[in-house]
């Protein structure tokens, strides 16, 4: 699998999940084609494309939380700090991801 | 218009996010609307041969119908190998696991190869394919 071809694919599926969750992909393009690239060799390895700043526990129940996008699974704290915990999405407002805070869930009240 | 093209079907006779298969000069070929702009794909799936047209065709992503690998119009590059088929929970009864796992053994080898693309013109309200 060629893995230009498979990054714009994900970026293509991706961008149908999370823009009606409000999010949409980091204005920083470099950070953005470098995460692609990580979850296409998780891909790859595993056959899923994991979030590439999350460990694998081999749990399946928990390791299916982390299947890019995980907005839906951890949608009040990405709420919170407006981007999701790798960097890959980001609120449709933000345009300086840079900028934003990096708050732990217990921070913000979620855990 | 070079010699080469070879005129297929009326740019009216698929409307966007449909494809049709025509056969051109010994050449089975799907022709896809994506958007308005149209592309020309190998028909057969480069993984199993099963007819592309029959799939879905997301943006200018086509789906294979068999075992939904999948694979970009525009360069004919593979995107996505077969996806496993959901069994359940149950097992299977014994000839039928007996069967899957001969299967499995006999396909395990079958790789996802990319697909050929051809070039495409839009001419008169005809859609042009270079077979």
């Amino acid at each position: 699998m060629d893995t230009k071809s498979r990054k714009k694919a994900l970026h293509y599926f991706f961008d149908k999940v999370v823009d009606p969750l409000g999010f949409k992909f980091t204005p920083d393009v470099e950070l953005m084609d470098f995460l692609l690239e990580q979850e296409v060799m998780l891909e790859g390895k595993h056959g899923i494309p994991f979030c590439p700043c999350q460990p694998i526990r081999h749990d399946r129940a928990r390791d299916m939380q982390i299947v890019c996008p995980c907005i839906p699974f951890h949608r009040k704290h990405f709420d919170a700090i407006k981007r999701c915990w790798c960097g890959l999405f980001v609120h449709k407002d933000v345009i300086d991801p840079d900028s934003l805070p990096q708050l732990p869930p217990k921070d913000v009240g979620f855990e | 218009m070079s010699d080469k093209f070879v005129r297929a079907i009326r740019a009216d006779e698929i409307a966007p996010g449909g494809m049709k298969a025509v056969e051109l000069d010994g050449h089975e070929i799907v022709i896809c609307n994506c958007a308005g702009t149209f592309y020309a794909i190998q028909r057969r799936c480069g993984h199993m041969n099963a007819a592309l047209e029959l799939g879905t065709l997301d943006g200018p992503f086509v789906t294979c119908a068999m075992h939904c690998a999948q694979f970009d119009v525009t360069t004919g590059q593979a995107i996505a190998g077969p996806v496993p088929a959901d069994l359940g929970n149950e097992s299977p009864p014994p000839k039928v696991a007996a069967f899957l796992q001969h299967a499995g053994m006999q396909m395990k080898h079958i790789r996802t190869e990319s697909i050929r693309t051809y070039e495409t013109k839009v001419e008169d309200g005809w859609v042009h394919v270079a077979p």
